[in-house]
């Protein structure tokens, strides 16, 4: 099945859906939504691994510590969530190569996954930039 | 300990109706990029004009706290420029790729690395960017009632409404 004829819930119900949970998160736990920070303290986490006193003395992870924080259990559950989502539906598919990136690059999952990879270095460095 | 909890069964419900709006695939982010497939578009700005009617009444009830990031133009600007690139190289985002590896799409787990990488190479260069590009057009944490010197009930619903004149739109294109 193409990606695009495999229908889910309207977007709109949905995206209502994740604006109700949003709104709880809020006035719950205090907590708005949010992703990048978590790539920051992860980063930290791993270069902790081989040089704890570097990292210790780093400007940007004394602004952001390498700790595992509401956001990053936050991230750890999008992927759970989506997990159960797509394994409940019949949706879960194990692929490399997207549809579209197939019609016009061609099926290498190393052309792909290496294009993935420079694209993720680079909006990463972006969105920490715009503080996103 | 709870505020972990609450991360993840937050996380958990997200990610589920990531899921189930089919927002997470390339292909769907892709066609956003490309101006032909609205959908991520419809997800977010739902949830944004949802989340603010919500977020302003917790406010004005005393319920909660704005989150307010300062608006510096050289961040944004330039940040907002680069990521873009970035995204439409990856075709998924940094939330979304967490949900994209959830579906079984595992291109997203390069993405992860380089994002990783991308955070790496940022903290690095950190105290040179706070210097320069952090400074370049500094407003502090301002937000368009405070600046338009109005009550956020007039905004508000300006967004709504241009939010579901949009919606409409789409939906007569079949975007």
């Amino acid at each position: 099945m193409k990606e695009n004829e495999d229908k889910g819930w309207s977007p709109y119900i949905a995206g209502a859906l994740s604006g109700i949970v949003s709104i709880l998160s809020i006035w719950i736990a205090g907590k708005f939504f949010g992703a990048s920070t978590t790539f920051v303290r992860s980063s930290g986490m791993i270069e902790k691994l081989f040089d704890p006193e570097r990292v210790a003395k780093m400007e940007y992870f004394i602004k952001e510590l390498p700790i595992i924080d509401w956001q990053w259990m936050f991230v750890a559950g999008i992927f759970i969530g989506s997990l159960i989502a797509s394994t409940t539906s019949g949706s879960f598919r194990w692929k490399a190569v997207p549809d579209m990136w197939e019609a016009r690059f061609g099926p290498s999952k190393v052309k792909r996954g290496f294009v993935a990879f420079i694209g993720g270095v680079i909006a990463m460095f972006g969105a920490r930039l715009a503080d996103g | 300990m709870t505020i972990l909890i609450y991360g993840l069964i937050t996380g958990i419900l997200f990610g589920f109706l990531l899921q189930k709006g089919r927002v997470i695939r390339y292909d769907k982010q892709l066609g956003a990029l490309r101006l032909t497939d609205m959908t991520i578009v419809k997800f977010m700005l739902t949830t944004i004009l949802v989340s603010m009617v919500g977020v302003y009444l917790l406010k004005d009830l005393g319920l909660a706290k704005l989150s307010i990031k300062p608006t510096i133009l050289g961040g944004v600007i330039l940040g907002g420029l680069i990521f873009g690139v970035g995204w439409g190289l990856l075709g998924y985002c940094p939330g979304t790729s967490a949900g994209a590896l959830g579906e079984g799409r595992w291109d997203a787990f390069w993405g992860i690395l380089g994002m990783l990488t991308g955070a790496a190479i940022y903290a690095e260069v950190y105290p040179t960017i706070k210097q320069t590009v952090l400074t370049w057009g500094n407003y502090g944490k301002i937000t368009l009632p405070q600046v338009l010197g109005i009550n956020h009930w007039f905004i508000i619903p300006v967004f709504v409404i241009g939010g579901l004149v949009l919606f409409r739109w789409f939906e007569k294109k079949g975007l």
